[in-house]
């Protein structure tokens, strides 16, 4: 498999209050080019931080990272981001989110919305490109996020814990958009959970991370079709295995 | 005599308003001169608030270097420089207006820095990674977020402004506007002018605020959902 | 028209330093004037909180009253300070008692409508869960209600103290009978083209004025952080 990011020998600190304390502890890891990548791990392990530092938001403390062979530095439009809250600007339309990117990267403002357009489409949100964010549900606002990342085509596309905060139904019926609109898009996407039963349904490939100080525990291969199901034995059987290595590292965290 | 009838005070309004008319009515110069200082005087306000308030917002450095004077100054009322403003810049037009674009100054650089200083980083993030450059972060973020906080602020000048310059009047006009008038009535115990002027101010006040802050903000913040911050 | 400031009246921070202490240590006139400035300050805006509180504590638990009272007092409320000093010049007099009343106005309606609009908002279960208990009406007030919205009270008080010093220091400068006081001091020093005078007392009105309101503000942090957990983040 082709790999599209080389995470190499990170390592990340952070000081509060004087402590430092070690959030990524030398982490090596490929992600593979167009799979579905899901980090997953108990709370503090480091995986947002991960995720940002690819995003160019944080950088590591030693160590690099390689997007198409090149050294990430900075946030830039080669890679998309969705936040767990949206951070949809409240002052534009759907369609004027969606567009943001495309504007300020070298589409005029008529190209960039046609080009919105279609990304709106992809989620399923037409009828609501003139509307304010304020008024759209969770659901569909995450929805938006994620055009708005898409629309200008980015390499990869980042995402961090993006249904976190949808209610449990609401949930559900985002995983299964987020299939469809994958698979159609044909992206690079590495998602941050720490639900499991999300990340065997969404991933082709699990990074299973351990309590502070974050290290890769182990990585899972899910060899499962696409439209899965949520009760079929192989799906109960990956998420029992990931739950066994998860439970020793959550078990730390209470101590 | 000190508290005329209503209809005494209407009555009086009308006379003001006839006075001197073919040429000029007397309350409207009254009027108009006020008004033309306040424009003046909140149009200056306005933007070097606006301006400075997003510099400092931006900046921690300006922000903790300047926010000591902002403090201190902003309890003095315009009209307690008036005495110093008037050695500096004399009777008249000058004194008046820098007073009023003074107080119109403080509220917006007040509210504008806080705002600025709450952006959500998250949209930060977002616009970068979307490849805004800094320049276009500040305008497509920054400042539509702090918008909320601006109308505040804005509403907070006006007010300010509009009594400051009033108040201003009262001992640095020497002819013309509405605080002249207020001013000189008091002084000569000509109760129904006193009262006339003043609700003159209120209405224009209640008139300006509905008008110009009020439709703005129905058109932009009001629209966008976002919430007036007090 | 000269439009530009005579640089001779831009004293340098020397001469005010000189001045300050020509004022507040030599001769002394300076406290006189802050004085005479604090006890009007302190006569209206306590007259302003004890009354404040109460007819808010009142309106918020009285539905009739309020009804009957909350038209005037919504209107008289939008009357700016600077507009009744006029009035109260020509019914009042031109001394104290016009300074007074302006400084009591002016904080009257803040603090009244904070404290209102603070009971009114306190959590209704947070009540009933204290009715359950078997609290009776002053009781529940002074343990439940009054702590409840003790910061919205302080809030109301903070602003109050802001308006009260602007409401002194414009009414001292307009009452002509006032011969003491910051704002008296800053415009007598007119007619003596004393622009080091005028620095100081403006000064001194700046940043008393700071102080009044750091001590609010400190009250309120302090009763929200520290001791029940409420955070006032921006």
């Amino acid at each position: 498999m082709e790999k599209i990011i080389e995470i190499k020998n990170v390592y990340k600190t952070f000081t509060e209050n004087g402590k430092e304390l070690v959030a990524i502890d030398h982490v090596d890891l490929e992600i593979p080019r167009n799979q579905f990548t899901v980090l997953i791990g108990p709370s503090g392990c480091g995986k947002t931080t991960l995720l940002n530092m690819i995003a160019g938001f944080e950088k590591p403390t030693s160590g690099e990272i390689l997007l198409k062979n090149k050294p990430v530095q900075q946030p830039g439009p080669d890679r998309g981001y969705v936040f767990q809250d949206y951070a949809l600007f409240p002052w534009q339309t759907v369609i004027g989110n969606v567009a943001f990117g495309l504007r300020h990267n070298g589409f005029s403002k008529e190209e960039a919305e046609k080009k919105a357009w279609e990304y709106i489409d992809l989620v399923n949100l037409r009828g609501f490109e003139d509307a304010y964010p304020h008024i759209l549900s969770g659901g569909m606002k995450q929805r938006v996020a994620i055009a708005r990342a898409l629309a200008y085509d980015p390499d990869v596309l980042l995402m961090d814990e993006p249904f976190g905060a949808l209610d449990a139904q609401t949930r559900k019926h985002m995983q299964k958009e987020l299939v469809n609109i994958i698979q159609k898009a044909k992206k690079t996407v590495v998602f941050v959970t720490h639900s499991v039963i999300e990340a065997v349904y969404l991933a082709d490939l699990v990074v299973v991370m351990t309590a502070r100080p974050g290290k890769v525990k182990g990585t899972i291969k899910i060899n499962l079709p696409r439209n899965r199901s949520y009760v079929e034995n192989d799906y109960l059987h990956y998420r029992e295995q990931i739950l066994d290595i998860l439970e020793e590292e959550v078990e730390k965290g209470f101590v | 005599m000190l508290f005329p009838a209503p209809t005494q005070t209407v009555i009086k309004l009308v006379n003001l308003f006839k006075k001197g008319l073919p040429v000029r009515s007397e309350l409207i110069t009254h009027i108009l001169s006020t008004l033309k200082r306040l424009t003046l005087g909140f149009l200056l306000g306005v933007t070097s608030g606006i301006l400075f308030g997003t510099m400092m917002g931006l900046s921690n450095l300006m922000y903790y270097f300047f926010n000591p004077f902002i403090s201190i100054l902003m309890p003095i009322p315009g009209i307690a420089l008036a005495p110093l403003f008037i050695i500096w810049f004399g009777f008249g037009d000058p004194t008046i207006i820098t007073l009023g674009a003074l107080s119109t100054f403080f509220p917006i650089v007040y509210s504008t820095s806080a705002g600025i200083r709450s952006v959500d980083r998250q949209m930060i993030r977002a616009a970068q990674t979307m490849g805004a450059n800094p320049l276009q972060i500040i305008y497509e973020v920054y400042i539509p977020w702090s918008a909320a906080y601006i109308f505040n602020g804005v509403k907070l000048g006006l007010a300010r402004g509009w009594m400051t310059i009033i108040a201003v009047e009262f001992v640095a006009a020497s002819n013309w506007g509405l605080g002249y008038m207020i001013w000189n009535a008091t002084e000569y115990l000509q109760a129904d002018t006193v009262y006339g002027g003043i609700l003159v101010m209120i209405l224009i006040f209640i008139l300006l605020e509905k008008t110009l802050v009020s439709g703005l903000e129905q058109k932009t913040v009001a629209k966008w959902g976002m919430i007036t911050q007090k | 028209m000269k439009g530009y400031i005579n640089l001779q009246s831009l004293p340098a921070p020397s001469t005010l330093v000189d001045k300050f202490w020509q004022l507040a240590v030599i001769n002394g006139s300076l406290w006189k004037h802050f004085f005479n400035s604090l006890y009007r300050l302190i006569i209206g805006y306590t007259l302003a909180a004890v009354i404040g509180t109460l007819t808010g504590a009142l309106l918020a638990q009285n539905e009739t009253l309020k009804t009957i009272f909350e038209p005037t007092f919504n209107i008289l409320m939008s009357v700016p300070t600077i507009a009744w000093i006029p009035i109260f010049l020509i019914t009042l007099g031109l001394g104290d008692k016009t300074v007074i009343t302006a400084i009591f106005l002016s904080s009257y309606f803040s603090i009244m409508y904070n404290t209102m609009r603070g009971i009114e908002m306190v959590d209704k279960s947070i009540v009933r869960a204290a009715r359950m208990m078997g609290l009776n009406r002053l009781e529940l007030f002074f343990n439940v209600l009054l702590p409840a919205s003790l910061v919205s009270i302080i809030n109301g008080f903070r602003l109050a103290i802001g308006y009260a010093w602007r409401a002194l220091v414009g009414g001292e400068l307009l009452a002509a009978l006032i011969v003491w006081g910051l704002g008296k001091m800053v415009y007598q020093a007119r007619y003596f083209n004393d622009a080091a005078v005028m620095l100081v007392g403006l000064l001194v009105i700046g940043f008393t004025g700071f102080c009044l309101d750091q001590i609010f503000l400190i009250t309120i942090e302090k009763n929200t952080v520290e001791k029940w957990g409420m955070s006032q983040k921006k």
